[in-house]
């Protein structure tokens, strides 16, 4: 077992005297539901996702994992707390400052794809840059769609897709816009194993070669191990924190988690 | 944008095309009554006629104005209603890409512009539809209004260059309109919501909503106490404008309905799998339910709540007219041998009463030589003592003993239009005589109407008696045979002789017959159109909304059949709601005619046209059955597992 630097408090000491963290959450709750039947999704979660790095969370279902992904992109508002995205606190962001985020800042990838169905590949890939009122050329949709293995499908539907192609799709509409932060919500939860790792093999070298951050939220330990650490969340709290993670590594403490 | 909108476009074309349908029969509709409004209006008598000729032509052609008229009104109504909530609900349906788009960096603004960008394109289409196909309704409608005498024959409406303008300018504007509140509220989807699947918006009652039914519903509520206070002539088209508000305000609170009828169904099939589901399914889908429910509403409110004002004071006028004639017997005979009819045997009582044609000027109103205040009218010839005898009628005003030698009562008519009141002279011409008289009596209005004026006898010159027709009102000596004294009037006076009985029951008939006549036109070409937008609802939610549901149904173990079975029961518990909400606003509009026809006339009667009703529940359930049973057959002849997957 080659598992190190088991750490449960929420902040490594490590990353203090480095860069900017691309994402940094400060106490961040999220609370559904009214008092009575109120449920903490996110139960004081502090932490902060390193610039050009790659950090994967895990942890059983319902322990808001997804409400993390969410809230760390400004998707979803918290209910107490801080949520800084490249330094700036997005807590009180206006809808404009947010869509600009999407538009220039972060990208999202999701376990069932979301594309638009009435538009081909090359088309769903090219849709951020158009709304953001850019001209794209066809040739550099295809050219990120060839970058993702894809090029002969670029005037194919999504339907016509498999679901590997799909999420491919999405990851290359996600590339697009070079994004400073990707936010995966389990991207190979619906794939098979090839094609896990070649959406994975992706994703790594968007964060080596062009120093992209990734947050990826996934169930499988053997994705895991392809990112630079993990944070565990238990009920809506950051319970363990590893780096260089293995799979096996990654499913024993998942285990222990479930138990 | 624009491309996106072209594919979704080919896409979803039964979305588009039932909006471009609706915008398309709309604009027709319009196009096509506003023409014929306007070469009515502007409609010349030929040269070479009589003033009389003339003013009672003009005269025949004014009652198609106002006919034609509200016929516009209501298609101009309708189409705004329809249009919107067409739109309004294939913008929800499409709630999930435009979050997606919300997600890939799209802002408000580009959502609101794409939304509005596509309803001007659909609009425009639908115009370009609409413009050729409001030229053949145009012909259809006008064949139907000679055909039930509202204008003569040979009339054809031509096409005036301005029209196009206006076609395109209510085409682009319902269309944008409709879209305008939806695309706002399209504007506040959550970039989240595109991970929730397809999902109906968690709140379809929002404020605004609640504002607008509580809005529609008072101005109903009001209209129905103002017409409490009018003549039963003006509460009629306050009546159609109380249906119209209650249906609006009704369907925009339907979604308040729809789960209660949710669970009753649920109450029902309680131990029937499909039915549970479907009551379910009714629950879940509110808006779209709502959305199919809404032109059910407006069609059968305006159906049974028109039919039944129209049925209902039909029935008052019978029986005020009964209760009104004191006679025995109506013989209808030519004028000039009607004299004869007071010395046959055993008759007590005989009113002879000529209506004669004239002319009538208002001076006080007059502009031009020419008869610019001139209208034609009919007064009735009578001999005042027989008539207060074969009439139980009492003048509001005067007294008709003084209807003797130059003089006239105002008939209860019109006798509130014309703006005359006791004491006025009125200038008249009945041939070539030209006469002055003044008002010495004003008769109360009836629910069955009558003559303009009552003029006494031996006033009317005797050139226009030889061609009228009299109408004698007889009683019989007491203890005489009515039948047989009619028998004897038969032998004495060419002519028919009626039973008072009868004659009330022509008279009905007669009147009934004319209202249907001018309903068929004011409602024939709405009710098709709002059973168009309750079909197109159908087929619109099946194709886009509910493929992927019913695939994962059939995943789950239900057969295609029972897939089916569940649709159709679901469409029939909405078209329920509809009959019954529309049921609502029916019966509102009836009870406010009735409430108008008791203050006039003391009888307070609702009359239901039954055999409309009936036909109208059993043809909803029927045609949104089929339509529910062809669309969801289709949308699960293919294999459920290519459905359920991604897009
Ligand atoms: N919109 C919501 N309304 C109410 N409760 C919610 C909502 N979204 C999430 N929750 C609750 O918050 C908790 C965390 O949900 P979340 O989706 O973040 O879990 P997760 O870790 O992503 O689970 P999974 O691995 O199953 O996706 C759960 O208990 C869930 O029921
Ligand atoms: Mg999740």
């Amino acid at each position: 077992m080659r598992m190190m630097n088991t750490d449960l408090r929420a902040e490594p000491a490590a990353t203090a005297t480095e860069n900017l963290p691309a994402v940094e959450l400060r106490g961040v709750r999220r609370t559904y539901g009214k008092h009575g039947t109120a449920v903490n999704a996110l139960d004081g979660v502090s932490t902060r996702f390193p610039d050009a790095g790659w950090t994967a969370v895990m942890g059983p279902s319902g322990s808001g994992k997804s409400t993390l992904l969410h809230a760390a992109a400004g998707l979803e508002s918290v209910t107490s707390g801080e949520v800084l995205l490249a330094g700036t606190d997005i807590t009180a962001a206006s809808d404009e400052e947010l869509t600009s985020l999407r538009r220039d800042t972060i990208g999202f990838v999701f376990q069932n794809f979301n594309l638009i169905g009435s538009l081909t590949a090359e088309q769903n890939v090219a849709l951020p840059l158009r709304l953001g009122g850019q001209r794209v050329s066809t040739r550099d949709a295809r050219d990120v769609l060839a970058s993702v293995g894809l090029a002969d499908r670029s005037r194919h539907r999504p339907r016509e897709l498999s679901g590997g192609q799909r999420q491919r799709v999405a990851i290359a509409r996600a590339m697009i816009t070079r994004p400073a932060v990707l936010f995966a919500d389990e991207p190979t939860g619906a794939l098979d194993s090839s094609s896990a790792k070649s959406v994975l093999a992706l994703l790594r070298d968007m964060v080596d070669t062009s120093g992209q951050s990734i947050v990826m939220v996934t169930h499988d330990p053997a994705a895991a191990a392809w990112a630079d650490s993990v944070l565990f969340l238990s009920d809506g709290r950051i319970v363990d924190h590893a780096h260089s993670p293995t799979a096996p590594g990654v499913a024993e403490r998942l285990a222990a988690l479930e138990v | 944008m624009l491309r996106l909108s072209a594919s979704t476009f080919r896409e979803q074309w039964q979305l588009f095309l039932g909006s471009i349908l609706t915008v398309a029969i709309g604009v027709a509709l319009v196009q096509s009554s506003l023409l014929i409004l306007v070469t009515a209006a502007t409609l010349e008598a030929p040269a070479g006629l009589s003033t009389l000729e003339r003013a009672q032509l003009m005269d025949s052609y004014a009652l198609a104005i106002p006919v034609v008229g509200i016929t516009l009104a209501l298609a101009l109504f309708l189409t705004i209603f329809i249009v919107s909530s067409t739109f309004a609900f294939t913008v929800a349906q499409r709630r999930r890409d435009l979050a997606l788009l919300r997600l890939t960096g799209g802002n408000r603004k580009q959502l609101r512009k794409l939304l509005l960008g596509e309803a001007a394109l659909l609009g425009l289409v639908g115009t370009a539809l609409g413009v050729p196909l409001g030229l053949a309704l145009m012909r259809l409608q006008s064949q139907l209004l000679v055909m039930f005498g509202f204008l003569p024959a040979g009339f054809r409406p031509g096409w005036q260059h301005w029209i196009f303008a206006v076609s395109v300018g209510i085409g682009l504007g319902v269309a944008l309109a409709g879209v305008l509140a939806a695309s706002r509220r399209a504007g506040r989807v959550r970039p989240l919501d595109a991970l929730r699947g397809t999902g109906d918006e968690a709140r379809v009652m929002t404020a605004s909503r609640w504002f607008v039914g509580m809005v529609f519903l008072a101005v109903a509520v009001a209209l129905i106490i103002v017409a409490q206070s009018v003549d039963p002539s003006g509460a009629m088209p306050l009546m159609m404008l109380v249906t119209l508000a209650a249906a609006v305000g009704l369907s925009t609170l339907s979604p308040l309905v729809v789960p209660v009828f949710g669970r009753v169904l649920g109450l029902l099939f309680r131990k029937h799998t499909i039915g549970t589901l479907a009551a379910a399914n009714v629950r879940d889908g509110v808006r779209r339910n709502a959305a199919t429910a809404a032109p059910l509403i407006m069609l059968v409110g305006l159906l049974v709540g028109l039919l039944g004002t129209s049925f209902s004071s039909t029935a008052a006028s019978e029986q005020t007219l009964h209760r009104d004639t004191a006679a025995d017997l109506v013989v209808t005979s030519p004028a000039d041998e009607a004299h004869r009819i007071p010395g046959v045997q055993a008759v007590a009582n005989a009113s002879v009463e000529v209506d004669v044609p004239l002319v009538m000027t208002n001076v006080e109103h007059e502009e031009d030589a020419l008869g610019g205040a001139m209208e034609s009218g009919n007064a009735r010839v009578v001999d005042p003592d027989d008539y207060l005898r074969a009439h139980r009628v009492q003048p509001v005003a005067g007294s008709l003993e003084q209807l003797h030698g130059q003089a006239v009562a105002l008939g209860p008519g019109r006798s509130g239009e014309l703006g005359y009141s006791i004491g006025d002279t009125v200038h008249l011409k009945i041939g070539d005589r030209q006469l002055q008289l003044p008002i010495v009596a004003v008769l109360p209005t009836t629910p069955y109407g009558g003559p303009d004026l009552l003029l006494p006898k031996g006033i009317a010159p005797e050139s226009v008696l030889p061609s009228a027709t009299a109408q004698t009102f007889v009683s019989t000596v007491q203890g005489a045979d009515p039948a047989a004294v009619g028998d004897n009037i038969r032998t004495a006076v060419p002519g028919t002789v009626d039973s008072v009985d009868a004659w009330v029951q022509q008279q009905a008939a007669a009147e009934q017959d004319t209202q249907l006549r001018i309903f068929t036109v004011l409602l024939g070409m709405a009710s098709l159109y709002a059973l168009f937008a309750a079909i197109n609802a159908v087929v619109v939610i099946t194709a886009a909304d509910r493929r992927s549901e019913f695939a994962a149904a059939r995943l789950s173990g239900l057969t295609r059949r029972q897939v089916v079975r569940m649709a159709v029961l679901e469409s029939e518990t909405v078209t329920a709601i509809g009959i019954l909400l529309g049921g609502v606003a029916a019966t509102g509009t009836i009870l406010g005619m009735r409430g108008a026809l008791e203050r006039m006339s003391g009888v307070g009667v609702v009359e239901l046209p039954w055999l409309a009703i009936g036909a109208l529940v059993a043809g909803a359930f029927l045609v949104v059955g089929l339509t529910s049973l062809w669309t969801a057959r289709s949308a699960t002849r293919m294999s459920p597992i290519s459905l359920v997957s991604d897009e």
